[in-house]
This record gives C-alpha cells, structure tokens and sequence, in this order.
C-alpha cells in the first residue's frame, strides 16, 4: 500500500481526494439511475476521445480536424463484423477497429507529418470530409440509411465498457506524455520542432507515433459507441461535428494536460445533454460549439484547468495587461509554426 | 470526344471562380499567417446573400454583386484585428491557437445559418443571363461563362493591385516578412486587415455566382474550404502563380470526376490528389510554395 501510494504524486491530501473519486466513478451504476448512468458513460467516452485529441493538440502542437475519421472507422469495424455474415462478438472486433485505424494514421501521417505547419490540419479534415463521403456512397456502409447492430440494453454493461478503456486511455497517456522519455521527445517537437530536430530526435517518427496512438483511442471508443447506440449512419459517427466537440472540450479544459480534455469533456457534455433537453436537437448547437471556441481562444487560452493551478492569478493579470496596453503585440516574422 | 471537350471546357470556366477564391486565400494565409478555416463559409454566406437579393430585394444578384463586396469587405475588415490578436499574441501556441480561431468562427457561421435556413439546398437565380451559348457542337452555359469572365476581370483587378500599387507592395512585404516589413514602415496590421476584406469581399463575391451554377445548401461551407485548401497546396501554400494553374486544374479534375465516375465520389478523388501531391512534391506541383 506504501508502495503504491509512493508511485502517485501529490500530498496525502490530493491522494486521498483521488481515491475517493476513484471510488465515485466506479460505483456510478449503484447509485445513479439510469439516465445519470447513461450521462455518465458519455463523459467517459468523450472524456477519452478528447484526450486523443489533446495528444497531438496538447502535447506534439498538431491540430487534427479530422479524429472523427477515426471513430467512424471503429464505429464500422463493428458494425460491419456484428452483422449477421461475419457474426463476430463484440470484443473480438475492437482490436480490429484499434489497428485499422492506427494504420490509417501512419498511412496519413507518413507524407503529411514530413511537412512542418498547417499541411497536417488540412490532410486530416479532408480525409475526413472524404470518409463521410465514402461511407454514404458505399454499398457496405448501408449508405445513408445505416446500420443496425444486434441490442443490449443493459445500461451498466456499457458504463463499465466506456469506463474501462476511458481510464486505461488517461493511465497510458499519462505514463506515455508525462513519465516517459517518449513525452518528452513529444513536447519537445512542439516547444521547438527545429531545436528538437537538431539533438537527434526524428522528429517526424515521433509525430507518426503519436498520431498513431491518438488514432486508435477513437477507433477503439467508436466500436463500443457503435454497439451502445445500436444504429449508425454516415452522419452520427463521420460528422465534423463530432471532431468539433472534441477540440472544444480539449480546448475548454486546457491544452497540454492530462487532465484538461476529462474537465472539459464533463461540462460540456453536460451542457450538450442541457441544451438538447431543453431546445431539441437543434444545429444552434453547432454555432454554440464555434463561438464558445472562438471565445476560449480569445479569453482563456490555457483553459480552465489553468483555474486550479498555483499562480493563475499572476499569469492571468499579466495577459490582462498585454490586452489592455496597445501596440504590446508586435510582429513575429515568418518563422512562426501553424 | 464532344462529351469530353464539353467537360473540359465547363470545368475550366468553373475553375475560374475557385481561382479567384484561392489567390485571396493564399495572399490572406501570407499576410495574417493562418490558413483561414471560414474561407469555404464566406463562399456560403455570399450564395445566402445572392439568394436573398432576389427574394427579399427583388435585385439581380448580379447587379448586387457590389453590395455583396461591401458588407464581407466590412466583415472581414471587423474580423482582422481578432486573427491577428489571436496570432502574435503571447500564448504558448499562437498559431494553433489562431487555427483553431478560424475554425470556431467557421463552425460558427456554418451552425448560424443551419439554424436560420436548414439544410434544403438553394439556388441563386441569376435572371440577366440564362441559356447557353452554342460554339460548333459546344454548348457552354451562359452562366459559367459569366462566371468565368467575372474570375478573370476580379482577378486581373486583384493582381493589378497587388503588383501596381504601393499598397499592394506593401501587402507581398508583409506576406515575405513581418518584421522587415513593419522595419520599412509598414503598418502591418492595416495592411493585413486591408487584404482580409478584400479576400472576404472577392470570395463572397465568387459566392454569389457559385451559388448560381450549383445549389448551395447551409452546411456547403467545408465543402468549398476543403476545395480552397487542395488549390493552394497544389499551387504551393503563399505562391499567387501556382494558385491559377491549380484553381483551373480543380474545376477540370472536378468536371472529370462527376462525368466520367460519380459526383458522390468528388472529395475522395480530390483527397486522394491532395494525398499523392504531398507525397511527391509538397511544395506544390509548381514547388513554389513555402513547405
């Protein structure tokens, strides 16, 4: 027990508080009912889908417009192997949907992480924008009118199957990008890719990898999303919508940290639940999502994780001042990465 | 063979118009140094703003093309000063973040629209010019010709500015460098909102005549971004000249494609260029670009 509570960081104080959300999250099915429940498997799912995002986001300084592409393709994977043809169970097709994906991003990765820059933000959403295409168009897609996938009802199965691979994803990324010299040579990609470069890192293996590894978060969680909804279409697992709820949740709670992308992912899945009980599902929401972005980025670029660490009100009077005082801007030459 | 000519030359004249959209997006990324997301959505905004000339005005959209040009210039010229906060400003990451900006104000006005019209595709009815005009066995319609002829004198007047006057200089210095620019005395974020507006004001413009040759529909806006994003990286990202082969090359590509295989599969074709270009030559087919 000693030995354990060696390894987790912070006080007492912060260790015990972990444990007894720890305890919260795991007994969620006990003693929420079942709307609360299925709320609660959401946060899950979006909670580790935005740090998937928040890999190359946060930590290698890379936006992907297109993550929805990889959980469209896990969505599929199961879809596709659950039919009646192939008859696979429901685990047996998750590593299948983890892998496709994984390799779709090296495929993609590999011309496009060469390149320095927006290239990667463009490549990314087209190849999304090309998925929903292709998965309306193609024949064993269902096309527009979907799939279906064999029910299961039971609301705490899918807490449990969302909750599982949510917290192994937050351990793995934490191990990975805070622990290891692997988050290091990710940072240090994003800090300064040419001072990285220049100490001997490959810079592009490194980007691959970590896209790599953000691509098969999605394709896992779109295989499980797939069987709790029981129905899919182009649009309800290839919209760019859903890539926008991940970039606003990652961006909401803070850029960068490990536990930005679960705050974010909680309020606003939240307040996505609030909205559509209260107006409907309704594409206002859409303009909601962008202008909230557009606000964060102008407001509080560091998120609201930025809240809670020591000396926010210092850095947070200091970027007062920057706005308030004209002409502190300057210019910035070419150099500048996108 | 008719078939065949006859594809050409309608995607060619297409082209035109995504010429027009790409030069203004290439020059607004070497200026303000953020691929603009909302590019697709001024597109869609300008066809809305076509529309509406008709049903709520009762004027030809094209005799409104100049108020079109004056309201996304204003637009453009209000939203400047916010990308260019966003971009030198001292965030950890002000070009991801000033991406990410883009993005939000796109997402913004694609879920506005959405909401104020839905989703059932438009048509701007463009009444001055109707028909089709027959060269031999040709029959090209008179509205891609007019669209064309606009893409050419718009953009004719753009370089003209760009090359021929002070200001324009101005404006290639500030895409080359910031800093030695602002050294020479460049007001660099004049200049940058200057050629935001008139980007806004010439795409929303194309927007309008776009929206007649197709239908246009609410949620369109991507579309046109995505098409915009494949001219300039085919053309080399910040290069005006590679820019006008691409533009033309896309509308022909695009003709091709919905001729000859299916309209369904235009982004796929136009993803699966984009992909072997990066692969070949990132710098663009003309390697002209800034990789």
């Amino acid at each position: 027990m000693n030995c354990a509570a060696a390894m987790i960081p912070g006080t007492r104080w912060q260790q015990s508080s972990l444990l007894v959300f720890l305890v919260v999250v795991a007994t969620v099915p006990f003693w929420a009912d079942d709307y609360w429940t299925r709320i609660f498997t959401g946060v899950a799912m979006w909670s580790a889908l935005a740090m998937s995002w928040n890999i190359m986001g946060g930590y290698a300084g890379y936006i992907s417009f297109g993550q929805v592409a990889f959980f469209g393709i896990g969505a599929y994977t199961t879809a596709v192997l659950m039919q009646k043809g192939p008859g696979w169970g429901f685990f047996a097709t998750l590593p299948v949907g983890a892998v496709l994906a994984g390799a779709l991003a090296v495929l993609i990765g590999w011309p496009v992480l060469r390149l320095r820059g927006a290239y990667f933000a463009i490549a990314t959403w087209a190849l999304a924008e090309a998925f929903l295409q292709i998965a309306t168009a193609a024949g064993f897609t269902g096309g527009s009118s979907g799939l279906t996938l064999p029910i299961n009802a039971s609301t705490s199965f899918f807490y449990y199957a969302m909750l599982v691979p949510a917290a192994v994803t937050f351990v793995v990324c934490w191990l990975l990008l805070e622990r290891s010299r692997f988050g290091y040579r990710v940072k240090a990609v994003r800090d300064h890719e040419a001072a990285a470069e220049s100490i001997g890192i490959d810079t592009t293996r490194v980007k691959i990898q970590a896209f790599a590894f953000s691509a098969v978060i999605p394709g896992v969680f779109g295989g499980i999303y797939a069987y709790w909804i029981t129905f899919i279409n182009p649009t309800s697992v290839l919209a760019g919508d859903i890539t926008d709820q991940m970039v606003v949740m990652a961006l909401v709670g803070g850029l960068g940290r490990i536990w930005g992308p679960a705050l974010g992912a909680t309020l606003l899945y939240l307040v996505d639940r609030q909205f559509i009980a209260s107006f409907g599902e309704t594409t206002a929401y859409i303009a909601v999502l962008g202008g909230l972005l557009a606000l964060i980025v102008l407001f509080l670029p560091d998120g609201l994780i930025s809240l809670f660490s020591r000396g926010h009100r210092t850095a947070l009077s200091r970027q007062l001042l920057v706005r308030l005082l004209p002409g502190r801007g300057g210019t910035t030459g070419r150099g500048g990465r996108l | 063979m008719t078939l065949f000519i006859q594809t050409v030359v309608n995607g060619l004249l297409v082209g035109g118009l995504f010429v027009t959209i790409s030069i203004g997006f290439s020059l607004a990324f070497g200026v303000l140094d953020v691929v603009d997301f909302a590019v697709g959505e001024w597109v869609m905004l300008g066809a809305f703003a076509g529309v509406a000339s008709t049903t709520w005005f009762g004027i030809d959209p094209i005799a409104f093309l100049p108020v079109v040009f004056v309201v996304f210039a204003v637009l453009g010229w209000l939203l400047s000063p916010l990308i260019y906060r966003v971009r030198t400003s001292h965030y950890a990451r002000p070009a991801l973040m000033a991406l990410a900006f883009t993005f939000g104000i796109a997402t913004l006005a694609r879920g506005s629209m959405l909401t104020a019209v839905g989703f059932d595709p438009r048509t701007v009815d463009i009444g001055v010019v109707s028909g089709t005009v027959t060269i031999g066995s040709l029959h090209i319609p008179a509205l891609r010709l007019l669209g064309f002829a606009f893409a050419a004198v718009a953009t004719a007047l753009f370089m003209l500015f760009l090359y021929r006057t002070r200001t324009g200089l101005a404006a290639r210095a500030v895409a080359q460098h910031k800093e030695y620019a602002g050294l020479m005395g460049v007001n660099v974020k004049r200049v940058s909102s200057l050629v935001y507006a008139l980007y806004a004001g010439l795409t929303a413009m194309a927007g309008v005549l776009i929206g007649g040759i197709y239908s246009i529909t609410a949620q369109d806006g991507p579309l046109y971004t995505l098409l915009a994003f494949f001219v300039v990286v085919l053309g080399g990202l910040g290069s005006v000249g590679g820019a006008l082969v691409a533009g033309l090359l896309l509308g022909l590509l695009e003709a091709l494609v919905t001729v000859y295989i299916s309209a369904d599969y235009t982004l796929a074709v136009v993803f699966g260029v984009l992909f072997l270009v990066l692969v070949i030559s990132p710098r663009g087919l003309l390697r002209r670009g800034l990789a």
